[in-house]
């Protein structure tokens, strides 16, 4: 069939890039044109996983790492370039979210659907809803307790691989655990990531 | 197997992934390795400023902390040129063509110029939407002949890969500092201390020959 799915999902991403492409030519402002360029980046990742495999899972990975190097370098580049490094900045002043109950449910929701999706997937479910709760309530979190649950979980994802290597029998009991430290791992990384939008800069 | 650059001396299988070592593959891995050992003992130039209408000059001072961080950006630079080199997955060239990216606008990031950061911004912008060509590219080539290794694509036994998957690659490549897109880097340049600032340079030359042989394959 000529316009199978994956032609059609080809199309969509293309026309989304060039959309993506159009406005960063037409865009002058530099803050604006590095967050378009990371919409832009959004199709690219599309175009893997229109792949539909495992494999496409495997590298949409690093190219959305390869992405977020790349983007916090620039970000950094830019704090210099302008000189902002000496305006504190303190959590999202954004009224709604600050004082509603709807921050709660909704990163509520998110934890629970991610931890029942569990891996790779759910920990970034999870992890966004922690990053959304502490972006909207500012943090006095303790960071060393997540610090360590982040070790914890590393230790054991590690612990899971070794089963797989040296006793196959017990797969099941490794993949439970492989799957239950990456969802605390990834959890925690990106709830870290939330908190350190508070952070006041030296 | 012969237009590849040669008869592979050697491959390193890593299951699927592999690296390779042909004539060809390897003269580029060698020069990435030398000119990255040269940056590991050389100690930075200091630019000079000559006043005109006297024989005054001045040499600009570059810190040690910018110095040490430069130095480790480029030897990250010269080792991600030296996978890109060898490697014989399309996806790993990729990715090592966009850190080769990332760490040239590094080099230059920790100057304090105000000129030289702009540029290295704007060249940032460059390189960054020029992994969305490369990795598409890396996606149909794995789309349209069910395979990311070289050795097979080379093989001849598989579907021929489409003309939009390899200028999809060329492209990404040439946005990760190639020629059109060069004017950006070209100020970076203005940036003190040469062993450094010529890694830009010769990493995106080995890039650029490497992608000449990936492009021939299948």
């Amino acid at each position: 069939m000529m316009w199978g799915e994956y032609s059609i999902g080809l199309m969509l991403v293309l026309v989304s890039g060039v959309i993506g492409f159009a406005a960063l030519a037409i865009e002058t402002d530099d803050l604006h044109r590095l967050l378009l360029l990371d919409l832009v980046e959004i199709p690219s990742l599309g175009i893997i996983a229109l792949l539909g495999t495992d494999l496409a899972e495997a590298l949409v990975l690093p190219g959305l790492t390869v992405g977020i190097a790349e983007l916090l370098a620039l970000s950094q580049i830019y704090i210099t370039k302008e000189r902002l490094k000496d305006k504190p900045v303190k959590g999202l002043n954004i009224e709604v979210i600050r004082l509603a109950d709807a921050p709660i449910v909704i990163s509520g929701f998110l934890v629970v659907y991610g931890l029942l999706l569990s891996g790779f997937t759910g920990g970034g479910v999870a992890g966004l809803g922690l990053v959304f709760f502490f972006m909207s309530r500012g943090y006095q979190e303790d960071l060393n307790m997540l610090e360590m649950a982040s070790g914890i979980s590393w230790a054991i994802w590690i612990f899971a691989f070794f089963v797989f290597m040296f006793l196959p029998q017990y797969w099941f009991v490794a993949l439970m655990c492989a799957a239950v430290g990456i969802v605390l791992k990834v959890t925690v990384k990106m709830s870290l990531v939330g908190t350190m939008w508070g952070e006041v800069r030296e | 197997m012969s237009n590849i650059g040669g008869v592979p001396f050697y491959i390193l299988e890593f299951g699927d992934e592999l690296v390779y070592f042909t004539p060809y593959t390897i003269t580029l891995f060698l020069l990435a390795l030398v000119f990255t050992l040269l940056v590991i003992l050389s100690r930075p130039e200091r630019q000079v400023d000559i006043a005109f209408g006297g024989d005054a000059y001045t040499t600009k001072q570059i810190s040690v902390d910018e110095m040490r961080f430069r130095r480790f950006m480029s030897i990250a630079c010269g080792l991600a040129s030296m996978g890109a080199m060898v490697t014989g997955d399309i996806f790993n060239f990729t990715l090592f063509t966009a850190m080769v990216g990332i760490t040239n606008v590094g080099i230059v990031a920790a100057v304090k110029s105000p000129h030289v950061q702009n540029a290295a911004y704007q060249y940032g912008l460059v390189a960054l939407s020029a992994t969305v060509p490369l990795f598409g590219a890396a996606a149909v080539y794995a789309a349209s002949t069910g395979s990311l290794s070289m050795i097979e694509l080379a093989g001849g036994t598989l579907p021929a890969v489409p003309v939009i998957a390899k200028s999809l690659l060329v492209i990404g490549v040439i946005g990760e500092g190639m020629a059109p897109f060069y004017a950006a880097k070209a100020e970076m340049f203005r940036a003190p201390g040469a062993p450094y600032v010529i890694m830009c340079s010769l990493s995106s030359l080995l890039i650029f020959l490497r992608v000449i042989e990936v492009v021939m394959l299948g």
